[in-house]
């Protein structure tokens, strides 16, 4: 399968990128990872004459310090992820890379690419959503932050405007105060899009009992990766366990909206997110307390 | 379209190109240097026929822009070998069954190194995930990863090719 004619840029910094984008409007593609740009190119879903390749711009791989807010270069692949996330504190969005797509498409797919893609069962869009995260985008007139609840705004839809490049995903600063895990279910074991996933968020008291904080989302069962807020509130100020645990993921499964496709029906949808959100939970409160200890 | 000077460094040699800008790393390494032994199959990503190492990492090469390989290692299929001696997994590939069409060889292959660079025992599970992006659909897979989990044990030194 070829690819249709485009021109290229690899421009060396941020400014030279937004020039380049400004310049060529809606006739421009930002390059991250490409395994959706190039395989949506080859199959006529989608069309431009530039293509910008952002692999040269160094902040694009920024990662924050020890000690500092959690902050994740948009260029930083599912692979890196996989690798490294877990010693920023934040397991659940390792998990998340670990179990996206193939190997080959791991050591290439980026989070700013996952979450501009913004597929309904996105991994690394579920797992940040967990993580209160929000995304830094930059523009002609400066930069602004959303929250991934409100940057993804349908199937395949977000709020970037034309000329924006995502720069960043920012966990929320209190994330790795936390523990966090991400479960995921497909048809196959690997190499597979999520029927469901859940990922969670938890913080513990200082008593180590009582759970102080807690988000719930879920992937593949809405228009977006959905985050659950009656789970959340089944959790929090009560002690953590199987009770809670059972709450919370029956708050879940009432708050997804799944749909009947090939792939499975809705009623098992909804059944398998109680189950993997219960998974989620156990997995992350373990964490939770090494991480209250 | 402007074309692109390059240069890729494929298994230890510099190779000078002039080419589109949309010209795949797949096409390049095929049709500019003649090294076919990169097969494409799907051309999306997802049979991992393409599979090439990319600074040790698999790559599918359909999906990469061959500017995007500029200045990196690049190695295929044919950097393997050491002259006419097989690389242990590939001779653990021909003694066990694992090649039939041999289509996805080349790709399994590259895919079964880095598995192995990475991880030098890897279960058997390890061995089917690290393989997960690359399909065959002659041999049912069970002989490649009894093939793979063999030149593991050639490579720790466990066992000699006879």
């Amino acid at each position: 399968m070829l690819l249709p004619r485009f021109d290229y840029q690899r421009p060396r910094d941020l400014s030279e990128a937004l020039g380049l984008l400004a310049q060529a409007g809606d006739q421009a593609r930002p390059l991250a990872g490409g395994t959706d740009l190039l395989v949506n190119l080859k199959l006529g879903k989608v069309t431009c004459r530039l293509v910008v390749d952002l692999d040269g711009v160094a902040e694009l791989k920024d990662v924050s310090g020890p000690g500092e807010a959690p902050s994740l270069g948009a260029l930083l692949s599912a692979a890196w992820l996989a690798k490294q996330a877990g010693g920023l504190g934040l397991m659940g969005l390792a998990e998340a890379g670990g179990v996206l797509g193939s190997p080959q498409v791991r050591n290439r797919a980026t989070i700013g690419g996952n979450l501009c893609t913004a597929r309904p069962a996105g991994d690394l869009c579920t797992a940040l959503l967990a993580l209160d995260a929000r995304v830094v985008l930059a523009g002609a007139s400066g930069r602004r932050e959303l929250p991934v609840e409100q940057f993804i705004t349908g199937p395949g839809l977000t709020a970037i405007a034309p000329g924006e490049i995502l720069l960043a995903a920012r966990p929320a600063p209190g994330a790795t105060a936390g523990g966090s895990a991400f479960e995921k279910l497909g048809l196959r074991r690997t190499m597979e899009i999520a029927l469901v996933s859940a990922a969670v968020w938890v913080q513990s008291e200082a008593d180590g009992r009582t759970v102080k904080a807690a988000r719930v989302a879920l992937g593949a069962v809405g228009p977006t990766p959905l985050l659950a807020r009656a789970a959340a509130t089944a959790l929090v100020g009560r002690p953590a366990g199987t009770e809670a645990f059972a709450a919370a993921a029956q708050a879940a499964a009432e708050a997804a909206r799944p749909i009947d496709d090939h792939r499975g029906s809705a009623e098992y949808r909804r059944q398998m997110v109680a189950v993997l959100t219960r998974r989620a939970l156990e997995r992350a409160w373990s964490r939770a307390l090494e991480a209250t200890a | 379209m402007n074309k692109l000077a390059l240069t890729l460094n494929v298994n230890g040699q510099d190779y000078d190109l002039l080419c589109e800008p949309s010209r795949t790393l797949a096409q390049a390494l095929r049709e500019d240097l003649g090294l076919t032994g990169t097969k494409v199959g799907c051309g999306v990503g997802d049979c991992g026929a393409c599979t090439v190492l990319v600074d040790g990492q698999t790559v599918n090469s359909c999906l990469v822009l061959a500017t995007q390989a500029a200045g990196k290692a690049i190695v295929t299929i044919e950097g393997l070998a050491d002259g006419p001696k097989l690389h242990p997994i590939q001779e653990a590939f021909v003694e066990h069954g694992a090649i039939q069409c041999g289509f996805c060889s080349p790709g399994m292959i590259l895919s079964a190194k880095a598995l192995l660079d990475a991880n030098p025992a890897p279960s058997e599970l390890e061995i089917r995930q690290g393989l997960s992006g690359n399909l065959c659909r002659c041999t049912g897979y069970q002989k490649i990863v009894q093939a793979v989990d063999s030149a593991a044990r050639t490579l720790r030194g466990e066992r000699t090719v006879g």
